[in-house]
């Protein structure tokens, strides 16, 4: 981002661009607050720089130096994605040490969970609670198998900080039209927390936006704007206290699933015994297709799909749940 | 349109199979079985009535995959689907026509119906199951038989280029163009069933094995290894990078490779028919 100012003393530098004739002369924007650093953690997609960017962009705007550090290589198939915002009279390092972060925000529930200890012990944690399970905390391809994710609920962890807000901002920004403007949400609820006009936010946000969501994009962060204001002044709307376990209900309902292989069409050509993910098929002595294992059939369907001879077919039936 | 999928009963392939004439006569492990399942797949998410259904096929082993449909199938000669289809069409424009061909059979001897068909743009879908080879008639060299394949006509391997059958579709004019492997059902029946929906021309290639007569011709393993090679010699379309095609030149684009806005011929046809006989003095 910016190159290092030169330094000539603890006065805030304005960049030359922002000097404009409506301020007077000589007298610099003098900063609301004596600068702080914003971690804004996520996965691939979410727009976790983009955010970046108006937090970087406004900071400046207020006058500050700002320096902007990212990570988002790994990021095309859902990887982690995290950048650093530093701002301040004059920043040096551009990366946020464990336990400096004023803000902590997080685009993805188990990110905001990682990162954690990089929060100052006063900082406000801002998390959507929206859960993006990696494939990889799915081992098993059963119905209703238990993941490897975190267990913590909002209301842990909000009470664990000392000014935390969890909010659904995806299925907020989904009302919008687009829940790719969850972020935006997120920079509403961040706002409220720093003295900064709601106006420069908005033209900052509007600046960074392409021209046909900004109404969306408006909207988002309004919307999570409103929300932090009531949430400060409520204490109880900070999480959602309807989740109260991530954990997967006992006793969850395991569809039922029925494989029929009908011996007459089949020809052996071996395809679903080789390509079955699960390796529950085999031929048998006249080679035909058999269910060898039935307990581990997933009911993934391909080998329905992919048997020349229809000779497969599966059929899925989801119990009735028994609770009113 | 998922909207209108979802709301359907699930896809039970036995409601559309003329069940009398099963277990049908093709190979084990032949991939036209797999393309016939996305084909009626396809038909039942657009929930087309099987008696608002004409499925046009010609010779060949793609020929007789229409037999087995349980829905009004015509069963031409070869290379011809397609013109037995475009009069149907304008005969009957109520109908849903789906051409079923091979490669052979669309390629070489009905190539000309085919470039002229692209070029009508009627409101016709071409399957073609492209397995390499003609199959029935014992594994004769084919115009998209791979260079250096082993045949019963090419017995030192193919020296012939191959057609690619899609870019000649789109530049004939066909106005949908896809292409997909049997290895990926569902992509195939999404294909297909995108292009039934388009109103014009669609031309989909479905890549098909031949394990029985190509295949082991060409020691090109049993019928999984055969399935399983055609993951890694496609490259969808959506990962698809132009700039690195010479690179990979095995690799096959699949998915929808070309769509375009184009007068149907069928609507003009009738407006034209309107305007000559409203001219008097014209012969009816």
């Amino acid at each position: 981002m910016s190159s290092p100012v030169k330094s000539k003393g603890a006065r805030p530098k304005t960049k030359a661009g922002s000097d404009t004739a409506a301020e007077p002369a000589g007298e610099p924007v003098k900063p609301a607050r004596a600068g702080g650093n914003i971690l804004i953690v996520g996965v691939g997609g979410q727009g976790v720089l983009m955010i970046a960017k108006v937090v970087a962009l406004l900071a400046q705007k207020q006058g500050y130096q700002v320096k902007q550090s990212e990570v988002h290589g790994m990021a095309k198939r859902g990887g982690i994605v995290f950048s650093h915002v530093r701002y301040g009279p004059e920043v040096w390092s551009p990366t946020i040490v464990k336990g400096e972060a004023d803000a902590l925000i997080a685009l993805e529930w188990a990110e905001g969970l990682r990162w954690l200890d990089h929060l100052k012990h006063e900082g406000v944690f801002i998390a959507d609670t929206r859960r993006i399970v990696p494939p990889f905390a799915c081992r098993s391809r059963k119905a209703g198998a238990p993941i490897n994710y975190a267990k913590e609920t909002p209301a842990d962890i909000v009470s664990r900080v000392a000014d935390g807000f969890a909010l659904d901002a995806s299925t907020i920004a989904e009302g919008f039209g687009d829940a790719r403007a969850a972020n935006t949400v997120l920079l509403g609820v961040l706002s409220a927390s720093l003295a900064y006009p709601e106006a420069d936010w908005l033209e900052v946000i509007e600046a960074s936006v392409p021209p046909k969501s900004r109404d969306i994009n408006r909207n988002a962060f309004a919307a999570g704007r409103e929300w932090a204001l009531a949430a400060r002044a409520n204490p109880t709307l900070r999480f959602d206290s309807s989740i109260t376990s991530y954990e997967a209900p006992a006793g969850l309902l395991q569809p039922k699933i029925t494989l029929e292989i009908n011996a007459a069409w089949c020809k052996g050509c071996d395809i679903c015994v080789k390509l079955c993910p699960e390796r529950c098929l085999a031929l048998n002595a006249e080679q035909v297709a058999v269910l060898k294992s039935p307990d581990a059939c997933t009911g993934c369907h391909i080998c329905e799909w992919l048997c020349p001879d229809f000779a497969i077919s599966i059929r899925t039936s989801h119990p009735e749940p028994v609770t009113a | 349109m998922n909207e209108m999928v979802r709301t359907l009963e699930p896809f039970e392939i036995k409601d559309y199979l003329r069940l009398q004439l099963m277990p049908h006569f093709m190979c084990p492990g032949c991939g036209h079985g797999i393309a016939l399942r996305a084909l009626l797949w396809a038909v039942h998410e657009l929930a087309i009535d099987k008696n608002k259904l004409a499925i046009v096929s010609g010779i060949g082993c793609s020929g007789r995959v229409g037999a087995y449909i349980d829905a009004n199938t015509f069963h031409t000669t070869h290379g011809r689907p397609l013109a037995f289809a475009t009069g149907l069409k304008l005969a009957r424009p109520d109908l849903t026509v789906v051409v079923i061909t091979g490669d052979g059979d669309c390629l070489a001897i009905g190539g000309n119906h085919l470039i002229h068909a692209c070029r009508r743009n009627l409101d016709l879908t071409c399957l073609m199951l492209n397995n390499e080879v003609y199959g029935m008639t014992g594994g004769q060299v084919s115009p998209t038989t791979s260079a250096n394949r082993l045949t019963t006509t090419t017995p030192g391997g193919n020296a012939e280029p191959t057609f690619d059958a899609c870019k000649l579709a789109e530049a004939a004019g066909a106005s949908f163009v896809g292409r997909e492997v049997t290895r990926q059902a569902m992509a195939l029946k999404n294909v297909i069933r995108d292009g039934i929906a388009h109103p014009g021309f669609s031309f989909i290639e479905a890549i098909s094995d031949c394990t029985e007569i190509y295949g082991r011709k060409n020691d090109l393993g049993e019928s999984p290894e055969m399935i399983l090679s055609q993951k890694s010699d496609m490259r969808p379309e959506a990962f698809g990078n132009v700039a690195d095609e010479p690179f990979r030149p095995n690799r096959l684009v699949t998915g929808i490779l070309a769509k375009q806005a184009r007068p149907e011929y069928g609507a003009a046809y009738r407006d034209y028919a309107v305007r000559v006989k409203s001219k008097p003095g014209r012969p009816r």
